[in-house]
């Protein structure tokens, strides 16, 4: 199942805790949803293979704990993160509130600045909407994040997710290839480009 | 082969490939290319805009075809132009000749600054040439040559193609070519001569003429006019009072101890050499006719001064010796040293043991005489290294790779708190450099983490400069491992010691950093903890034993070196920082087995307490480790506030230490027991703020501790009692009631501990030693690796300063993208070395141009101008001649830029007279060497090149025929050039009643058609 496998993408799922993000997982990698989930302690870890534009990419997704308190231990594993879905719960205004803090902790410790963002609005399904789609749309667009309104309990959206957030990183020129395979960004230098040329084909002196 | 695979047909015509032979096969490969490429049929073009084979650009397609098994290969060089030319076959005029032809005559790009030679000589905006493909290859015998003319001629007949096809001939570097273009009616034939030694009626233009006249052979009389284009190039190579002002650091001055121009801590910047080696001065008479002016064996109107045209270029020397690019390739050359620390100083080590055993009488001598005890002057630390320096490495101070002066400058510069212990006397408070002056939030201060290197300010940026400049300067790689082994020690002195290591940002390892960063602050966190327990330890005594034992107390004093005093001071410091939630750090945490006999009544209690099924009962012990209350709330149960307890600090990582983490919790698997296992093995700190919690908050429950570590498990809801009063009601989320979930799990495990009773959940003596280990076994070359990002950054930083002083644009340019590259390569672990090569490269050539500005500047001698404008053009100018092949020069010979130039040549030509070198003067014969001897010193010396073009329009071969360009290319050799000069002679020929062309072309010593 490995030997087809064009890149590894490692995946974080952040957000205040009880928005839904080990059920968001657990939706994705085993299609399955559970109303009593125990609380996430520190970080948790699944694997999925998926097939975007006939590329299989495996994902390692790291699902982490929301409390305040875990937050001094989780974000050690932020580091070499690809993709990151940021979830909030869009019954609870509060936890939309907090996705500010939730991006400036990705920003201190993100290894990487290019890193794909994608914004989850999680529990649709529910009744009691205290966060407008448009908002969540706003504050996509402002932090130049992919958004999307899923249910972990009604499958809606969630598969979409994952496969929009692989797309995009996929298509980032050296967001993966070079750590996977070695193959970096090739510096594309004109001027270089140019003297070069013009050494290798005008002055073939010696 | 039809035939073959259809037996039954009747086809009786065959054609027969079959006895093709190799030539033939040649030439339809010829023809297929041509093909491929599209080139066949007929093109119009636009007359060529004046300066576009300089402005526009320049593309070239290859592939490679063979000759039986000799490889050549087909380039196509061509101007890119707009697509619509290619689309107007339809509006041909009939009779109108192949572009490559209307090219000969168009006088808008006569002596192109940078273009193919065959562009300059014939200047053709599209051609093809077909070369040998290997370099050494050559195409020598006349009859090799013929056969490959008639390939091409053939080729070009059969196509229809009007592409201009060049075979090179001969030694590659003779640039040898001859060609052919046809067109409808129509051929041009691309000659060349090529010869030692010019005859003397080359060398003017009334000769010129006459071979040009002679070989169209014109039956017309008179001759239409030919027009003339020269242009002159004269070349300055003594600059005389202007010394390249930059002296190479003295070696011997810091090879001898003395630390002399060059600071620790601090890159050199510069060329050692003079990065501009020539200067060439272009005048050109750009449209001449015949018999305006004179140009013969004795007189030549052609002034140099009255040329219309002035244009020059630089000739920069190649690869100039460039201090900061020396010191960053030998860094570099350090990352692919093979040899581990040990068999770098050990096979020193053994030489001198053999050296000594020889030399007993010496070694007696040396055991009876009474050695001079070397002083130290640093500090404690240094006094301790060279005790057990000498004793691993069994040899003397003076024997080693870096002398003892150097050496205690640079663990100066490093550890600066060293030096204060010293004048001090006693230990200085540990003070963290980094803390104290906040980081400037400058895009530059934060390269650090873009390059994934330190900041610069950090002891490990330090420690790469120092590296680096020992690497150079002081003994090599040997330097190099002398001075690591002492950082080595010098840390293990200070985890020992509790002196934290100055020059890092407190807290957690910043992981944006580099591992070896990273490395030390992890060492800083294990010496701050280690520290802080001891003194926590300390304070414990005297706590618990107010007066009793002042035995102990008074031990514990002497014992930290009479800073008692200090410590209580720290202690209260300590409280203080209690108050605020995040400075937490400086709590201790005792091992159980540490505090066997200082069990009080607290830990008894505790037991009690925490026997008690989950803590709900009502608890009568005293509370401990409380932080501050958490706002207002109150426990459920006794109704007492509710207070945050001081928690233990999650442990620092390093990011190999993370990632091996990861590993180990990712091995687990994705099944239900694996997810259960990882969470148990992350539960410690949840533990560990549970007992935290129970000890501070006697009789709690879980929903208290939910209340404060994940508020929304706590689910409070309105309800109305049956008395009819609206209560708030509230109960833990429906997953905290999951039972047996790690959560309850967790809860009933754990007892009222204070977190500075609880087992360390960071073991810092195992940590601090694995550090230090780690550091122990790297080799030279993993160091260099771990510090080349820093080792670039500040090379970076250096150029970005350097640069700042001569504002040039482009330089501003490529080092945005010097660091753009370098982010992108160095983020990722193991960068390939030719990536890393390439970096360097850019730098060290971002360091020429500046060193080339300064030296033209120097030359141009800007800083010496006065008019303000003046000043502005000129160093306009400069800046020019640094980003473009050729600058016209405004104003010719009269401007001011104009007469600087003429007054260096004739400095130059003045001490070249005054100084005249016989045999210089002996090999020349030309006449304006003989002029130059006759006395009369010209303003400037023979033309080093001679470039003609003689273009008309004749009808040829026959008076009736068409008339048809004709041009000829003429270049004369620099006067002292050695075999190496040569000329060329491009002879007509024609066929078909047509039309040929005459290029004869005397090229300089240098060519000055490519540089780059």
């Amino acid at each position: 199942m490995d030997e087809d496998v064009l890149t590894t993408l490692k995946i974080l799922i952040i957000g205040e805790s009880g928005v839904g993000k080990s059920s968001l997982l657990l939706r994705f990698t085993d299609d399955t949803f559970d109303p009593e989930l125990a609380a996430t302690i520190g970080v948790d870890f699944k694997v999925k293979t998926i097939s975007v534009d006939g590329n299989k990419a495996k994902l390692a997704i790291w699902d982490t704990a929301g409390q305040e308190r875990f937050r001094t231990l989780t974000p050690s594993y932020y580091r070499g993160a690809q993709g990151v879905i940021l979830v909030y719960d869009v019954t609870r205004r509060e936890t939309f509130l907090k996705l500010d803090n939730w991006l400036n902790e990705l920003e201190t410790y993100c290894t990487r600045n290019d890193i794909v963002k994608m914004l989850v609005g999680n529990k649709i399904d529910k009744e009691n909407r205290e966060v407008d789609r448009n908002e969540g749309l706003k504050f996509a667009r402002k932090h130049s994040m992919l958004f999307i309104e899923a249910s972990a309990k009604t499958c809606d959206g969630v598969q979409c997710a994952f496969e929009e957030l692989v797309e995009k990183i996929i298509q980032t020129p050296g967001l993966w290839e070079s750590e996977n395979q070695n193959r970096g960004v090739k510096l594309s230098n004109k001027e270089e480009g140019y003297g070069g040329a013009g050494c290798g084909g005008y002055c073939s002196m010696l | 082969m039809a035939a073959d695979s259809e037996p039954e047909s009747d086809v009786f015509e065959i054609t027969d490939f079959t006895t093709a032979s190799e030539w033939e096969r040649f030439i339809s490969k010829i023809e297929e290319v041509l093909n491929d490429w599209k080139l066949i049929g007929t093109f119009s073009g636009k007359p060529l805009e004046k300066g576009i084979y300089t402005s526009g650009v320049w593309e070239e397609k290859s592939d490679e075809i063979s000759f039986a098994d000799f490889k050549f290969s087909v380039t196509h060089h061509y101007l890119v132009q707009e697509s619509s030319d290619k689309d107007g076959k339809e509006e041909l005029v009939e009779d109108a000749l192949p572009l490559p032809m209307q090219d000969l005559l168009c006088m808008n790009n006569d002596f192109p600054p940078r273009a193919h030679c065959l562009v300059r000589w014939y200047g053709l905006r599209e051609f093809v040439v077909i070369a040998p493909a290997a370099n050494s290859d050559a195409v020598l015998s006349e009859s090799k040559c013929n056969l490959l003319l008639s390939s091409i001629s053939i080729g070009l007949g059969n196509t229809g193609c009007q592409v201009p096809l060049f075979v090179q001939i001969h030694h590659k570097w003779r640039r040898m070519y001859v060609g052919e273009c046809q067109g409808p009616g129509v051929r041009t034939d691309f000659e060349m001569v090529h010869l030692r030694k010019v005859p003397n009626q080359y060398t003017h233009l009334s000769g010129l003429l006459d071979i040009f006249k002679s070989k169209i052979g014109c039956p017309l009389t008179p001759l239409p006019p030919v027009s003339i284009a020269i242009r002159l190039t004269y070349v300055l190579q003594d600059w005389l009072q202007y010394f390249w002002p930059q002296q190479p650091p003295d070696i011997d001055a810091l090879v001898g101890g003395e630390v002399g121009g060059l600071e620790f801590g601090k890159l050199p910047f510069g060329a050692c050499e003079d990065p501009i080696s020539e200067l060439h001065l272009a005048t050109t008479w750009p449209h001449l006719t015949e018999g305006i002016i004179v140009d013969n064996d004795v007189y030549s109107d052609l002034d140099p001064i009255q040329a219309p045209q002035w244009s020059v270029r630089v000739r920069k020397a190649d690869n100039p010796q460039c201090l900061l690019g020396d010191f960053l390739t030998e860094f570099f050359k350090l990352c692919r040293r093979k040899e581990s620390t040990d068999e770098i100083l050990g096979r020193s080590a053994f030489e001198e043991d053999g050296k000594e055993t020889a030399d007993i009488s010496h070694a007696l001598s040396k055991l009876t005489e009474p050695a001079p005890v070397p002083i130290h002057k640093l500090s404690v630390t240094n006094m301790v290294h060279s005790a057990k320096k000498k004793i691993r490495k069994h040899r003397g101070v003076d024997e080693s790779p870096l002398n003892n002066e150097v050496l205690n400058a640079i663990l100066l510069f490093l550890f600066p708190d060293a030096a204060d212990k010293l004048t001090d006397g006693s230990e200085t408070r540990p003070t963290s450099s980094a803390g104290s002056n906040p980081p400037p939030e400058s895009e530059e201060y934060n390269l650090f983490s873009q390059f994934k290197s330190a900041p610069s300010d950090s002891l490990t940026y330090k420690l790469a400069l120092c590296l680096c400049m020992i690497n150079f300067y002081h003994g090599g790689v040997k330097g190099v491992v002398h001075l690591w082994q002492e950082f080595v020690l010098e840390m293990r002195y200070r985890w020992e010691n509790n002196y934290l290591i100055p020059g890092l940002a407190s807290g957690p390892p910043d992981l944006r950093c580099c591992l070896l960063h990273q490395k030390l602050q992890m060492l800083n966190c294990c010496i701050e903890r280690k520290k802080a327990r001891d003194e926590g330890k300390k304070a414990n005594i005297t706590d618990r034993s107010p007066g009793g034992s002042s035995g102990d107390t008074g031990k514990a004093a002497d014992h930290s070196g009479g800073d008692y005093q200090k410590e209580t001071d720290k202690e209260k410091e300590v409280g203080k920082s209690w108050e605020s939630w995040s400075d937490s750090e400086e709590e201790f945490f005792e091992c159980l087995s540490d505090t066997e006999d200082l069990k009080g009544n607290g830990q008894e209690n505790g037991k009690k307490g925490g026997s008690k099924e989950g803590g709900k009962e009502f608890t009568n012990f005293k509370p401990e480790g409380r932080l501050h209350q958490h706002g207002k709330l109150t426990l459920l149960h006794p109704g007492e506030p509710l207070y945050i307890p001081v928690t233990q600090e999650p442990a620092p990582m390093t990011e190999d230490l993370l990632e091996e983490q990861s590993e180990v919790l990712a091995k687990l698997g994705t099944s239900a027991e694996g997810a259960h296992l990882r969470a148990r093995m992350q539960s410690a700190c949840l533990l560990s703020d549970m007992e935290s919690f129970k000890a501070a908050n006697p009789g709690c429950c879980l929903e208290d501790f939910v209340r404060w570590y994940s508020p929304r498990d706590y689910i409070e809801e309105e309800v109305v009692d049956e008395k009819g009063n609206v209560v708030i009601k509230g109960e833990l989320s429906a997953r905290m009631k999951i039972p047996s979930n790690m959560w309850v799990e967790a809860w009933e495990t754990a007892k009222p501990v204070p977190a500075r009773r609880q087992k360390r959940l960071f073991d810092d003596t195992r940590e601090a030693e694995k550090v230090l280990h780690y550091f122990a076994v790297q080799k030279p070359a993993d160091l260099a690796r771990h510090l080349l990002p820093c080792v670039i950054h500040a090379a970076v930083l250096k150029v970005k300063e350097e640069e700042t002083l001569e504002d040039i644009s482009s330089v501003k340019k490529i080092i945005k993208q010097i660091i753009s590259h370098s982010s992108k390569i160095l983020r990722f672990p193991n960068p390939e070395d030719k990536k890393l090569e390439e970096i360097i490269a850019q730098i060290m050539s971002v360091e020429a141009i500046i060193a080339r500005a300064r030296s033209l500047k120097a030359k141009f001698g800007i800083e010496k101008c006065e008019q303000e404008e003046e000043k502005e053009d000129l160093q306009r100018f400069v800046n020019c001649l640094l980003e473009q092949p050729e600058v016209s020069v405004v104003g010719a010979g009269r401007g001011p830029a104009g007469s600087i130039i003429h007054k260096l040549f004739v400095n130059a030509q003045r001490v070249a007279t005054m100084t005249p070198l016989d045999e210089e003067l002996k090999r020349s014969g030309s006449a304006d060497e003989r002029r130059l001897i006759s006395g009369a010193v010209a303003d400037f010396p023979p033309p080093a090149g001679r470039e003609v073009i003689l273009r008309t329009t004749v009808p040829r071969p026959a008076p009736y025929s068409k008339p048809l360009p004709q041009l000829s290319v003429a270049g004369e050799q620099a006067r002292w050039a050695p075999a190496a000069s040569v000329s060329v002679l491009t002879v007509p020929s024609f066929d078909r009643g047509c039309f040929s062309i005459c290029g004869c072309e005397m090229e300089p010593q240098e060519p000055f058609s490519s540089d780059t």
